[in-house]
């Protein structure tokens, strides 16, 4: 399973990685990613790649890719190359509008790539007082309900929760949760 | 000595550079310095903290840059205890003076280089191959090609140091130190070595009759890794040889071998040999051109330089840097490897090239990159809005560190290297005043630079007498790299180790600046007056004058006053002003409404943009929250 997490610098974009990689090591499985940080992180456009398997690169190479979450719907439209014929995209989207673009649907459905989206900031501003740091635990739960992954529930929230500040316990369960549900 | 205090094996999930820097403390390192900068960054807070977990005695300190860094790590390995720096490609440069005179020792304790580089580059000023500087010293070299790998060669990179009694370096690209991965976590190896340095001048003292004694000991010890590169070291030199008759053979080092397997096996091939070389220098030679014969044609594949080609006695025939196969800049990514291979090997690259319909809809969405910007809130933002506006005529040299990013404001027009935003000052006021003109500078560095390179241009600056106007930009952190702590902080590594501020208005005052003030950044009509000021005195009394813009990075959540604002449409006449000169993500521009607008999944509400608009368009909400 080959995995493209992107967005922008700042997002919590790192954060996704860290908990596909505590997955994989307690299934047993090997895995291996890329991530950027620096200078490249500041606001900037962010990829990091995640690779779940026999695999010996960091890095996934373009129209490979089995999922693509995008914490930005620009970011994800401007890396749809990564995904593979039938691949996925999750996203998190602030404006549909962008979707009905005749020229991207045209190109979503010629290479058989499926949406899943999810609008994060609505739900952060409704649910969780406009906490937008809390996109990425929304976005692992949207992920995990999307079905494109053989992540399960409870598998994600145990991750969530290692490697989480024990303060944020309770916020991160609902927010996973608000994500698993808004899909 | 050292005891084992951490016996169990286990596998964990770490980053690249924590893995380096579990190896280190492992190996039984004494001494490990470091100066921060990306893609080096993480190892040495990951070597503090296992080296707390596992209870080692060592001593883990950032020195005020790599130079400093390196000559702690160096004098300890004098005393007989392993020692290890670790600094980024271009932290070597500031470091080669005490590197190239370290490769000519008898080291008594293993002393081990890390160094970072960053083809493509991500974060850095050049993509340059430390492996050139390895060669350029005649010191062994270790090239990583994942994280696991890079751990496993501290081990032996230590072993062979202290085996040879000379430095070693590890080479990891950006790609290793920061991929993640399963490593196993091992206890710390006991070594019995403390501190002993014994006198003896003319094993220490470099002068130049000990060169010719110690070049030829150099070159004899090149000689005699070499060989033991090509017979010990299969763990890293191997071959992985096609199943079938070989049409291509590869030589591969670094990340890129790791790409080019995950690439044959995705397409299938089982006609091509890979040589796989993790020390590429001194490169083994009969390994190389043994596995050349066998092949019909040879491709390299190394980044960032051709730093294996470029040993091979004949070249004649090598697909390569050399002869334009493998382009001779930029990152090897996937996808250029493919391009390379694909045409070798007569197939399709494969999908993930640029597609029309997929360029088209970009266009239409009008979705391009996004550039690296200062954070919302980050008090560098107001001091170059305070800096352009006080003097926009000023000539604005900056440097090394997240305040590059001041070029989205139009308020840096020149970066070199650490510590050049103060010596370019020196310059632009000497061509200046040569050519009998005047024209202001205004230079801005940051806390962490300035220890780190910019005290010898501001002491050279006060004592030639030059009229600029040094800003220092006091966020109380090393932000660009993460957020690491410096003298102006004062706070060190491992748990229980006190360190001590060192003030930066008494550090200019000590080199003899007169006009020292220091104001918060984010009140920028101050900021415009005293930039003024600072001008005024520095051009009357022919002096450097220097202001302390000072308010904690936002990456260090400090508490302050939120103060959410907007901007009112019927005021904002769509100028561009705000977007220009503050440049904010929190705050954008509509091309449709041609307005001005809060775009609240970013903005943090510092308050300040309420300064910034020459029309009163931005202004505070009232009420709190929103």
């Amino acid at each position: 399973m080959q995995y493209v997490i992107v967005g922008i610098g700042g997002q919590g974009i790192l954060f996704t990685s860290k908990v596909l990689g505590k997955i994989a090591l307690d299934r047993g499985a090997e895995a291996i990613g890329s991530e950027v940080h620096g200078m490249a992180q500041r606001g900037g456009s962010v990829v990091s790649h995640f690779k779940i398997g026999d695999y010996q690169s960091p890095l996934v190479q373009a129209g490979e890719a089995d999922v693509l979450l995008a914490f930005d719907q620009g970011e994800g439209i401007r890396n749809l190359h990564f995904l593979r014929d039938g691949g996925s995209l999750v996203v998190n989207i602030h404006d549909e509008k962008a979707f009905e673009n005749p020229n991207l649907l045209e190109y979503l459905k010629k290479r058989g790539i499926k949406v899943h989206s999810v609008k994060g900031y609505d739900l952060l501003r409704e649910h969780m007082g406009g906490n937008f740091l809390f996109l990425n635990v929304l976005l692992a739960g949207a992920m995990c309900a999307s079905g494109v992954t053989d992540l399960a529930f409870d598998e994600v929230a145990a991750a969530v929760k290692e490697l989480s500040p024990a303060k944020f316990e309770d916020a991160n369960r609902k927010v996973l949760q608000l994500g698993y549900e808004a899909h | 000595m050292m005891e084992v205090f951490h016996t169990v094996s286990t596998k964990a999930i770490l980053l690249g550079n924590e893995a380096i820097a579990r190896g280190i403390v492992e190996s039984g390192c004494l001494v490990a310095t470091a100066y921060p900068g990306t893609p080096s960054s993480e190892i040495l807070p990951a070597v503090a903290k296992f080296a707390d977990e596992l209870a080692s005695p060592m001593a883990v300190e950032w020195g005020v840059n790599e130079k400093v860094a390196f000559e702690m790590a160096l004098a300890a390995s004098f005393t007989g205890v392993r020692s290890c720096a670790v600094m980024k490609q271009v932290g070597l440069n500031v470091a080669a003076d005490p590197f190239m005179s370290a490769a000519h020792f008898d080291l008594k304790g293993g002393m081990l280089l890390v160094t970072a580089d960053d083809p493509g580059p991500h974060s850095s000023q050049t993509e340059q191959d430390s492996r050139y500087f390895a060669m350029f010293a005649k010191v062994p070299c270790f090239d990583p090609a994942t994280g696991a790998e890079a751990k496993e060669m501290v081990f032996d990179a230590f072993d062979l140091s202290e085996r040879f009694g000379i430095i070693t370096m590890l080479r990891p690209s950006v790609r290793v130190n920061h991929c993640r991965q399963s490593v196993d976590l091992g206890e710390i190896r006991t070594r019995d070595e403390e501190a002993k340095f014994v006198k003896e001048p003319s094993r220490w003292v470099c002068l130049p009759a000990s060169v010719k004694v110690n070049h030829p000991r150099l070159n004899r010890k090149v000689e005699d890794i070499r060989t033991a590169f090509e017979t010990e070291f299969s763990k890293y030199n191997y071959e992985v040889p096609a199943k079938k008759e070989s049409v291509l053979g590869i030589v591969a080092s670094g990340v890129s071998f790791s790409v080019v397997m995950d690439m044959l096996k995705g397409w299938g091939r089982e006609d091509v040999s890979v040589l796989k070389i993790g020390t590429p220098h001194p490169l083994p030679l009969k390994m190389v051109t043994e596995f050349m014969a066998r092949q019909p044609k040879v491709l390299f594949l190394e980044e960032t330089y051709p730093v294996m080609e470029l040993q091979l006695p004949d070249r004649t025939g090598i697909l390569g840097r050399w002869n334009g196969v493998v382009p001779g800049a930029g990152e090897l990514l996937p996808e250029v490897i493919a391009s390379i291979l694909a045409p070798l090997l007569g197939r399709e690259a494969g999908p993930g090239g640029e597609d029309p319909l997929l360029k088209q809809a970009l266009e239409d969405l009008k979705v391009t990159p996004r550039r690296p910007m200062l954070c919302p809130g980050c008090p560098h933002r107001a001091s170059f809005f305070s800096i352009r506006q006080a003097l926009p005529n000023a000539v604005n040299p900056s440097d090394i560190g997240c305040y590059t990013l001041g070029v989205n404001q139009k308020a840096v027009d020149a970066v070199v290297d650490m510590g050049a935003s103060v010596t370019m000052g020196s310059g632009f006021y000497l061509a200046h005043k040569a050519s009998g003109t005047e024209r202001p500078v205004v230079s801005t560095i940051g806390d962490s630079t300035f220890f780190h390179m910019g005290l010898p241009g501001l002491a050279s600056a006060v004592y030639n007498r030059h009229s600029f106007v040094l800003a220092i930009l006091d966020n109380s952190t090393t932000a660009m790299t993460g957020g690491q702590a410096n003298p102006s902080v004062g706070t060190k590594l491992r748990k229980g180790d006190e360190g001590r501020k060192v003030d930066i208005e008494g550090a200019c005052r000590g080199c003899g600046v007169t006009f020292v003030k220091t104001l918060e950044a984010y009140d920028v009509r101050k900021g415009k007056e005293v930039i003024a000021e600072a001008w005024e005195y520095a051009r009357e009394r022919r002096e450097p004058a220097v202001v302390i813009f000072r308010h904690p990075c936002m990456l260090l959540r400090p508490e302050q006053s939120s103060i959410p604002v907007r901007v009112d449409p019927g005021k904002c006449i769509g100028c561009k002003f705000c977007i220009n000169f503050f440049n904010c993500p929190g705050l954008v521009f509509n091309e449709e409404t041609k307005k001005a607008f809060i775009d609240e999944r970013f903005c943090v509400s510092c308050g300040v943009c309420v300064s910034v608009c020459p029309h009163g368009a931005i202004e505070a909400v009232q009420e709190e929250g929103r």
